[in-house]
Formats: C-alpha cells, structure tokens, sequence
C-alpha cells in the first residue's frame, strides 16, 4: 500500500509537469489546429530564463524571496520567445498545407535547441568567446539553483516521502489551473480565445482581433511551459538544452489522452500519464517493467488511446479537421 | 511601391542592361588573369597572375554565364528570361567574392591580403547585378520553344550528363573548407543562373520528352563515378552514405510526398532493417542463430518494417493527419528505447543494448567478396565503390517503384487524398486502405535499405536512429521537392555532402538546418525542384504559374 501511495505522489508530481506543459499544445491547437512541435523548446528556454536571472541578479543567493523573480525571468524569456516565433515563422503559413507548419515546428524546435546550445553561455555567438556574464556552458549538464524552503529536506507521511520540490509543482498546477479558468471564463480576451476556437471567422466579424487571440494563445502556452520549466529545474536539479524534446513529446501525449483542444483535458490527460508511468515502473512484473521501459509505456498508451478513444479521454473539442 | 519604381527604372535604363552586364561578365573574366591575394599560403594560391587556378577560375565561369546571358539579354528571344537569371547569377557571385575575401580575412590574418583581382570581380559582380535588375520584365511564352531533332536532344542530356559527373568528381576532391564553400556558391550562381532565366524549365520539357535516354544516362554517370576516383576510398565511403540516405529519403517521399502522410519516426524503419540485417549476420555479437543467405535477410528485414509500419499505421490513419505525425515520433522513440533496452537485462538479449551489434562481416555474393579491392581495366576498386554499385541496384530499384506506383491508379489515389482526402473519399478512393499502402511500402523500401547499410557500416547501434536522424530525411524530401526523384537525390547529397565538406562550420551546422527548414517553409515550400502539381498547391492564387503550367501541358501533348 505505501508503495501504491509512493508512486501516486511520485505520478502526481510528474503528472503535473506534464499538465502544464501540455495546457500549450491544447490551447494553441484548439485556436488554430496547429500542433506547436517547438512548445517543448519553449518550456527548455523557460528553465534556462529562470537560470540566466538567478546568475545575473543573485548569483549564490538562494532565499525563497529569489524564486518569484526567477518566475518572472523564466515567464519572459518564454513568452517572448512563443510570440516572436508565432509572429515570424507560424503567422506567414497559416493559409498554408498542413504539412509546411510543422516542418517549420520542426525547424524552430532545432534552432531553438542549438541556439541555446551553443549561445547559452557566449552571448556574442559568432564573434568571440567574450563571457561577461560568467555563464557556465550549456553544451552538459547546468546544476539549477535550489532555492531554501522549496527543496532540502523531504517530509515523510507514514512511510510516502514527499519532496519539497513535489509539493512545489503540484501547487503550481493548482494555482495554473486556478488561474488559466478565470482567465478563459471571467476575462475578455478568454472569452474571445472561446470564440475564436469555436469558429474563427465568425469571431472575426464580431470584432475579435484574431490574430491577437492567437498570440495571447501562445503567450499563455509559454507561461505555463516555463513554471513548468522552473519545477522541473528545481526537482531534477540540473537543465540541459535537451530536455524539452522528451518532455514536449510526452505532454503531447498528455493533451491527445485528455482530448486534444480541450483545456481541462490537458490536465486530467497530464495527471493521467505521469500516474500510469509512475505505476508501470513499479507495477509492471518481469523484465519489461522497471524504469527503462517508463517512456515505451507512455507512448504505448497514445497508440491505444487513439485506437479505442481518438477524441481522449474529456472529449476533443476539435476531432479530425485535417 | 519598389517593384514599380524597379519597373520605371527598368524603362528608363532597360536598353543599357545587355551592355551594364556584358561589362560586369568581362570583368569577372578579366579578374580570373590577375592576382587576388598577396598570401601564396591559402586556398591554393590565388597570387599569381595570367595563371588561373581554383577560385580563380571559378570567376571566370561566372563571368562567361554572365557575358552569355547579356548577349541573350540583346536578342530577346521570347522563351527566356536573361534577366531573372542575371539576378541570380548576379547575387551568387557577388556572395562568392564577399566569401572568397572573408576567407583571406580569416586566413591570411586580415582584408589587407586582397588583392586587386578580387576587387575587379566585386566590381563585375555588382554590375552583372545591375544588369539584371535594369534589365525589362519579360513574360516567358513556352510555346516558342525551340523543338530539336530529337537525337540533338539526346545528344544534350549526354553532354549534360557527362558535365554532371565531371564536376561531381572535381566537387568531391576538393579538400580546403572555404574554397568548397566558395564553389559551392559559384555553382549554386553559374547554374541557377542558366535555369533561372527559363532555361530549366525547358531542359524539363526537353526530359520528359526523353525520359528513357535521360534515365540511361543518369545511371551510367552515377555507375562511371567510382571509376573516377583512382581507388581512393574516401569519397565512395560519403557516397555509400549518401546513396543509403537517398534511398530511405526515397521511400519516405512516397509517404510524405505522394500521399501527404507526416511520419517523424522513418528511421526506425530503416534501423529494423538494419537490426534484423545485424542480428542474423556471421558477426560474433549476433542474438539469432539462423543464417540465412542475404537475399534472403533482406526480405526478412523489409518484411519485419512493413508489419512495423502496419502496425503502427492501422490505428492512426483512421485519425487526423496530425495525430500520425506525434505517433510515428513516439515510434521512433519506442524503437531506439527497445534497442536499447533488450540487452539481457531489461527483456530478452536480442540487440546488446546501447553497445549495439559491431563486427558486421563483409557480404559475399556468389563468390564475390565485397571487402576486397577488385580492379577494373586497371582501376581498384576498394569496399566502399562494391557497396556503392550494389546501393546503386538499390536506389535503381526504389527509383522503379516510386515512378511506377506515381504512374499508376495508386498513385492518382494518393495525390487525390493528398489534396482532399475528403473528396476522395466521395469519390470512391479507398483512402485507407492506399494510406495503408503507401505507409507499408515506404516502411519496406527503408528496410531493404537498412539491411545494406549494416553492412555497409559494419555495425549498428541505437543512437544512430535518433529523432535527428528522421528530421534529416524529411528534410531531405523538404529541400529537394517533394513527390519528385531528382529533388530527393538533390536534397539527400547536399544535406549530407555539406557537412562532410564543411567541417569547419560543424558545430553550427544543427542550427543552419533548422533555419533552413523555416526558411524553406517561408519561401520556397515546394523544395528546390518541384513537381508541378506540388507548385501550384502551395501557390494557388499564381495565376502567372498556372497558365505557364497550362501552356507547358499543351507543348508536350503535341
């Protein structure tokens, strides 16, 4: 039983990450029917954002007073980065075939990795190996910095050990999910990302400003990605350039299971998945079972998800537009 | 607003262009003569004069394109356009001598080291430009081509051919990073500018109507290459490589380019080949016991990929496209996750985990032992240029298929979805069932692939069948055109040529290949050679393209 309850935390936790992460795609998805393959780079610039603050403001200092402002770092390096990318390569193809879109995706998401590859800690790029800032190398590893009260000592709770860091990212999906609700139903602009995902051209002749919604659809996509970003930072307690690649895959496996298009969707879907990955690992008996075969499972349950259930699990507000 | 006052200028100067670029090209001639830097030291000795060499030489080229299309520019005939290709050859040289003089900066330790050469071919670039752009507007009319005898015809598609393997042979041998890239730029100007003024779509209209001899022929070049080599191996093993890569990137244009079905996770078939190939080889470190011949290995491994593909493709074509890129992504993780997991520990010892099958022996067809040096009239020929004429079979074969499924009702049925599944279906196209096709049969020709290239590699492991690796080949059907063969092979040799060549740039070559990609999306979405239909699909409201289209159907109905 303590085992059972172990993995729930442990599948909450991961679950959660998921979720907010996955919350991108659907909403982006749901607006324009685009699957933003570079989402996960966005959550990857997130965690490099938070980084970049915490060493140019307070390097060595690690008070909880530092991580609000490493939010805010991470939330604009993101956000700039979605609508920059929305605004340069996705806005020119939107009348375009299905197919030019996502190898654009496709693209951004490796310029966006190398970039922070190789620029991460040579503002300069191509010029010199000037390094004002002292970065360290992103081309490893980076240790994140753990901030006092949100990591250290785990709680325990009758034989289930709890990580601070645990506890910090499923409050923030708590307080995501709080807030991204009173933004789409109690706000103006949600009420028009409503309106525009129901039908884009009618919203149009209502006076919508289309092309806004869908910027605001990316900006709160990458919001979400880089708490995300910052969590993942703080549990795993170390970044890489990579790291959105994985993650991005399987939160867009999270939002296909919740029912892509669907808000609330992503987050059930997101839970969902970090729970049945948590449980494999301990559940699964033989040599199948066990951490190397967590990501196989995960994807595995995308396949049979869209054999018996293509609309996932809240139902998709948009199935097969393509 | 700028096109106009392009336009005013155009009338104003129009009749001086042919002279302005006439002038230039005799400048980029004349500075092939002179001395274009002081340090004898690099890219192989620019400094001397009257003794054209390299880069030297490559002006010349560029300046002759130019004098010829300024004399072109004079006589107007109706089907071209001088002036478009002007432009371009105008563009590329002046980016070829701002290369060539960065080139001397970073070498021979400053600007200072230019000499007057360089800047006399400057001078000509920029006015081989200006040509261009004064030059007229001309509205190419297609139905003034010149018709030829049709052995005339023959007989330039085999001097084009012959030219083609020539300057392939030169192009491989070039050793100098920056003198490759300089080259590079000067083909890039000297033939984009001769297609460019209208020239390309003709010898288009001239192939198609000898598309047998052009076939022969092309065949002929790529099985004369190794002989152009003199037993070097260095440059047949980058053209084994990239025969494998074109043949997988031509199966997965059957399925993103003729059906229009994303699959991210196309190297995984190519790894099943490879693996089953691995797996059932004479190698110490194979897990299967049986031996069967390798006729036979390559039916098992293209077998074991199409029941992959099935697999992976019944339950996800029933859905939205987009759904089938993300689960074809997930395949190919689950793919290299299980190669690297089946070691023993984790499930059944079939792939010796993330070590991988080394140790792949040498094929032996009837005798003939393909890591040997065999000699032909005198020439060796080493292991890479045996694998490279039996990849050539390979591709041969994949070249048939893919032209004759594109031929054939299937292949209707595929364009038809592509463009509308919905009314495809309405018109009694069993779309899943030819998605299913199409997706089995690109999975079978990347395993048949796969096989070789085990051996070819002598061994497999999983971090050769990464996600990178599949964005590689899309791109390769992305660049050179999707849903034709030539842009594929283009595609295929220049994405893996470049960074064999330009090793200098090698750690920024990921990042140049996702701005590519953006890029290409942006600009250009039909790849480098496009299929006509493919042309119009992405520019549908260019009327100016579609009635050209029209008229070119007409000229080769007669």
């Amino acid at each position: 039983m303590d085992q059972f309850a172990q993995q729930l935390v442990n599948g909450l936790t991961l679950g959660s990450l998921y979720a907010l992460i996955a919350v991108g795609y659907t909403v982006v998805y749901g607006i324009v029917q685009l699957i933003n393959f570079a989402h996960g780079e966005i959550f990857m610039i997130g965690a490099f954002g938070a980084l970049s603050t915490w060493l140019i403001f307070f390097g060595g200092e690690t008070a909880l007073w530092t991580l609000p402002i490493m939010l805010v770092g991470a939330i604009a390096a993101s956000v700039l980065t979605a609508v920059t990318m929305e605004r340069i390569a996705y806005r020119p193809l939107r009348n375009a075939p299905r197919l030019a879109p996502l190898i654009t995706a496709i693209g951004i998401s490796i310029f966006l990795q190398e970039a922070v590859r190789l620029g991460f800690n040579d503002p300069t790029l191509f010029l010199s190996n000037w390094n004002p800032l002292d970065f360290p190398s992103a081309k490893q590893k980076v240790p994140f910095p753990q901030i006092d009260v949100v990591t250290g000592q785990a709680f325990t709770l009758g034989g289930v050990t709890i990580q601070r860091s645990a506890l910090f990212t499923i409050g923030c999906l708590v307080m995501c999910a709080a807030g991204l609700w009173y933004f789409v139903n109690r706000t103006k602009t949600g009420r028009g990302m409503q309106a525009v995902s129901q039908d884009p051209d009618t919203a149009r002749l209502m006076g919508i400003n289309v092309d806004r919604i869908i910027m605001v659809a990316f900006a709160v996509g990458a919001t979400l990605a880089a708490v995300a970003g910052v969590a993942q930072g703080l549990q795993v307690t170390n970044i890489n350039f990579k790291m959105g690649f994985l993650a991005g895959l399987k939160a867009f496996t999270a939002a296909v299971l919740g029912g892509i298009g669907n808000v609330w969707g992503a987050v059930v879907g997101g839970l969902t998945l970090g729970i049945v990955e948590a449980m494999a690992v301990q559940f699964i008996p033989g040599t199948f079972g066990g951490s190397p075969w967590k990501d196989v499972w995960a994807f595995a349950l995308l396949i049979i998800v869209l054999v018996f259930r293509p609309q996932g699990l809240l139902g998709a507000k948009v199935v097969d537009r393509a | 607003m700028s096109s106009s006052r392009t336009e005013n200028l155009a009338a104003a100067h129009g009749g001086k262009a042919p002279m302005v670029a006439i002038a230039g090209g005799a400048l980029l001639i004349l500075s092939g003569l002179l001395s274009w830097s002081y340090d004898d030291r690099i890219l192989d000795d620019i400094s001397v004069r009257f003794f054209p060499i390299g880069i030297q030489i490559y002006a010349m080229g560029l300046g002759l394109v130019a004098v010829a299309l300024g004399v072109l520019l004079m006589r107007r005939p109706a089907w071209l356009d001088p002036g478009k290709g002007l432009r371009i050859l105008g563009i590329a040289s002046i980016v070829f001598v701002l290369g060539t003089l960065i080139a001397i900066a970073k070498q021979a330790g400053g600007v200072v080291n230019a000499n007057e050469g360089l800047y006399v071919a400057l001078a000509g670039a920029v006015l081989a430009t200006a040509g261009g752009f004064l030059s007229p507007e001309v509205h190419i009319d297609v139905r003034k081509w010149p018709r030829l005898n049709s052995n005339v015809e023959i007989l330039i598609i085999v001097l084009a051919m012959a030219l083609l393997l020539f300057t392939l042979a030169y192009t491989l041998n070039i050793e100098d990073g920056a003198v490759f890239g300089v080259f590079l730029v000067a083909v890039i100007g000297i033939v984009g500018g001769l297609l460019g003024s209208g020239l390309g779509a003709y010898f288009g209209f001239m192939g198609g109507n000898n598309r047998r001899p052009l076939m022969l022929a092309a065949f002929l070049v790529a099985f004369l290459f190794p002989f152009t080599q003199n037993g070097s191996d260095e440059n047949m093993s980058i053209a084994t490589q990239i025969l494998v890569f074109a043949a997988t990137a031509l199966g997965l244009n059957i399925v993103v380019g003729l059906a229009g079905l994303l699959d991210l996770g196309y190297i995984a078939f190519l790894g099943t080949g490879a693996y089953v190939a691995a797996m059932m080889s004479t190698s110490a470190f194979a897990t299967i016991g049986w031996k069967p011949p390798f006729l036979v290995v390559m039916l098992i491994g293209a077998c074991t990929a199409a029941v992959f593909g099935l697999i992976i493709g019944s339950p996800t074509l029933r859905v939205s496209g987009d759904y089938l890129a993300i689960v074809t992504l997930g395949f190919g993780e689950i793919f290299r996750l299980a190669m690297f997991n089946l070691d023993g520990n984790n499930g059944p010892d079939l792939t010796n985990g993330p070590n991988g099958i080394p140790a792949i022996p040498d094929l032996v067809f009837f005798g003939f032992d393909f890591g040997e040096v065999h000699s032909i009239a005198g020439i060796p020929l080493g292991r890479f240029s045996n694998y490279y004429f039996l990849l050539l079979a390979l591709i041969a074969f994949v070249i048939l298929v893919f032209t004759r499924l594109n031929d054939s009702r299937i292949g209707r049925g595929w364009v038809a979805i592509r463009e509308d599944e919905r009314a495809a279906e309405a018109m009694g196209v069993n779309t899943f069932g030819l998605k299913i096709l199409a997706f089995a049969v690109g999975a079978f020709l990347a395993g048949l692939a796969g096989t070789i290239k085990a051996h070819v590699d002598t061994s497999v492991s999983p971090d050769q069948y990464i996600f990178l690796e599949s964005a590689f080949l899309l791109a390769a059907v992305v660049l050179g055109g999707m849903g034709t063969v030539l842009g594929v092979l283009v595609g295929a040799t220049i994405l893996k040529l470049l960074p064999e060549k330009l090793r200098e740039v090698n750690d920024y070559r990921l990042l140049m290949f996702g701005l590519l990609l953006v890029v290409m999306m942006r600009f250009r979405p039909e790849g480098l050679i496009a299929s006509k239909r493919r042309q119009l699909e992405f520019h549908e409201d260019d009327e100016e393209l579609s009635e050209l289209l029209q008229a070119e159907h007409l000229q080769e109905a007669k």
